[in-house]
């Protein structure tokens, strides 16, 4: 029992490490500044391209408190945190009706955390009294990880990786469809699975045999990022050859056939060569286009797979806070001491 | 028949050209800066990819007719648009999208399986399939599907569908704007984001600020989603009665992706309407496709030129 809670917090503090560690994670965190730290950002941005410097602005404070821009969690470890807070305040078993419920409440009383387009665009219609899964499917985003974010806290506190994926699937189509409902639905059986002892390629190869259809850009991707390291064996020397599956046509690397299969490429490969879960989030981060998502459900299944344990303290340690930039609610709250409060859920 | 087909052709480019300068404005911005639109926004309107892309389409229905296959619309992407270098000016997402799948060898319908597989990029073409296919809403959608194959899945590929049945019924010349618009829902999935945002358009038409505000994703800041994209050149088509100036106008004055959908909206009233619904000044604009956008393989082809070779084998039956 130990070993499971080790792993169950290696999830999310994996994933909290990974959120950190892409460079969009100053941008989120920046919110807790005020706006015209912004602005004068944006201002300096286009001062560089007028005066052609190549001096690229960052987040900065001014003369405001510097704690939002140290290193540390934003959005994706912000959303999985208030799931698994609904999740654990349901009376159990829940139903799809209680979990669509909780959304619509959170939209229209104004509590749902800022989130992607995805989740603003599904707000914007519960707010109109559209229902699930039509939310999710008439969405720009369907297509987004927002929900396969989310599935981390389905996959830790099902009870089997069944009612994971089926948790994760009520929760996915609020604010996705197609490959959005099916990367959650994966990750959360692997999740469920990897949290039980099984090992991540095993794990992640009976998720998606489940939970992918085949002849999907999700599927297709999986696939290509599979053949295109499948002879590395770090995750480092497997970054460039992810960097065509990363895509640059569009103008936002959020999509889970985007960074699922990033993820679960870099987290194999630091398996094979037996390195430690910090290997493969912090090559994660070096995708830049697919630096906000892909690092956080690298760090959650390699989390995972080794448990808090096989995290770096100087790493745990920095990030088991969350600033509560996109859920204001949750600032301070502690990962660790929330991974120790989890209960499992049965559903109905 | 010839009439009309022309009608659609000259109605979409001049839907295009008209728009093209309105492409991501609001309505409001739109009255702020020219007032009523009444006609072309600038003295030298000129077309733009929908314009070029519908050329490209139907250049493959006369090439292969109603035996048209996805791998032959695939083949002559690569032949003439994935070789280019450099940008594709005035191309969205899903065109680039595209050729970067076909560029990898991904085929039909792999190629279409990319993050804009919803874009309009499928119905701003899609007319001429209607075009060929015309008095034959299940031909038209068949044809469209195949064309869409390449470049677009799920909404887009619907999306297009509509445009192609709708104008496959408005060149009978016998259907009323309301039987265009029905035509359109019927050709698409009833459970689809495309068929309730048509419901809408069907609901809200002459009302616009009440389908803007049902259509329109206020937190995507793109433009080009195929379900908004339809619902707004049908709301136009429908509040103008089917009327070629009113509907292009209308479509125009509402703004966001304002070329597309004012060239579907031109497409749509010039078939039901033929040549001679299109006022003369503007008739007059439209010149033959520079291939600004996609290059030699369309350039100084004319639109009612093409019309009339869409339309010679309806002539011959």
């Amino acid at each position: 029992m130990r070993e499971r809670q080790d792993l169950i917090a290696g999830a999310l503090l994996g994933l909290a490490i990974g959120d950190a560690a892409g460079w969009p994670s100053a941008r989120h965190r920046a919110a807790l500044l005020p706006p015209w730290t912004r602005r004068l950002h944006r201002e300096l941005d286009a001062f560089a391209e007028t005066e052609q410097v190549t001096s690229l602005p960052v987040p900065f404070a001014l003369n405001q408190p510097t704690a939002p821009l140290r290193l540390g969690p934003s959005d994706d470890a912000e959303w999985v945190a208030w799931t698994l807070t609904w999740l654990g305040a349901a009376s159990k078993p829940l139903t799809r009706g209680d979990v669509h419920e909780r959304w619509r409440t959170a939209a229209t009383n104004g509590t749902l955390p800022r989130g992607r387009i995805s989740v603003a665009a599904a707000a914007d219609a519960l707010r109109r009294d559209v229902d699930p899964p039509v939310t999710g499917h008439d969405n720009p985003h369907h297509f987004d990880d927002a929900a396969a974010v989310r599935a981390v806290a389905a996959g830790l506190v099902a009870d089997g990786s069944g009612t994971a994926a089926t948790l994760a699937g009520w929760d996915a189509e609020v604010t996705n469809a197609g490959d959005g409902v099916s990367a959650a639905r994966a990750v959360a059986a692997t999740i469920a699975r990897l949290v039980r002892g099984e090992p991540l390629a095993t794990a992640w190869a009976a998720a998606a045999a489940e939970h992918v259809p085949p002849d999907t850009l999700l599927a297709d991707n999986l696939a290509r990022a599979q053949v295109a390291t499948a002879g590395v064996t770090t995750a480092a020397d497997a970054v460039p050859l992810l960097d065509e599956p990363a895509g640059h046509v569009y103008s936002y690397g959020v999509a889970a056939a985007q960074t699922l299969p990033v993820a679960v490429a870099l987290a194999l490969a630091a398996e094979r060569g037996g390195e430690p879960p910090i290997a493969a989030v912090t090559a994660a981060a070096c995708l830049p286009t697919l630096a906000d998502s892909a690092p956080p459900l690298t760090g959650a299944l390699a989390g995972a797979a080794h448990g808090l344990s096989a995290l770096p303290t100087t790493w745990a340690e920095r990030c088991r806070r969350l600033a509560g930039c996109c859920a204001p609610d949750l600032a301070g709250l502690d990962l660790v001491e929330l991974a120790g409060s989890i209960e499992e859920r049965t559903i109905l | 028949m010839r009439d009309r087909a022309r009608g659609c052709l000259l109605g979409l480019a001049i839907g295009d050209a008209m728009g093209a300068p309105a492409e991501n404005l609001t309505a409001e911005q739109i009255a702020a800066r020219w007032g009523t639109v009444t006609g072309f926004l600038t003295d030298r309107p000129s077309g733009t990819d929908d314009t070029e892309y519908a050329a490209f389409s139907a250049l493959l229905l006369l090439d292969h007719g109603a035996r048209l296959t996805s791998e032959h619309v695939a083949d002559a992407w690569i032949t003439h648009l994935a070789g280019q270098s450099g940008g594709f000016s005035g191309a969205g997402f899903s065109e680039l999208g595209t050729i970067e799948n076909l560029r990898a060898g991904l085929r039909p319908p792999a190629s279409g399986r990319h993050l804009h597989s919803w874009s309009d990029g499928l119905a701003m073409r899609a007319a001429v399939h209607g075009v060929y296919a015309a008095g034959d809403p299940l031909l038209a959608a068949r044809l469209a599907t195949v064309d869409g194959a390449v470049s677009h899945d799920g909404e887009g590929v619907h999306a297009g569908v509509a445009v192609a049945a709708a104008v496959a019924v408005a060149m009978t010349g016998n259907a009323s704007a309301a039987e265009v618009g029905a035509a359109a829902l019927a050709a698409v999935p009833a459970d689809s984001w495309t068929a309730r945002s048509l419901r809408s358009a069907l609901v809200h038409a002459g009302d616009v600020p009440a389908l803007l505000d049902a259509v329109v994703v206020r937190s995507y800041p793109w433009t080009d989603l195929a379900p908004e994209a339809v619902a707004l050149a049908f709301g136009a088509f429908l509040a103008a009665g089917g009327g070629f100036a009113d509907a292009v106008t209308g479509a125009v004055s509402m703004g966001r992706d304002a070329d597309t959908t004012a060239a579907i909206a031109g497409a749509l009233a010039g078939a039901l309407g033929g040549l001679d619904a299109v006022p003369a000044r503007w008739r007059e604009q439209i010149g033959p496709v520079t291939g600004r956008c996609l290059g030699e393989v369309v350039a100084g082809l004319h639109p009612l030129d093409l019309a009339d070779r869409l339309a010679d084998h309806l002539e011959d039956e």
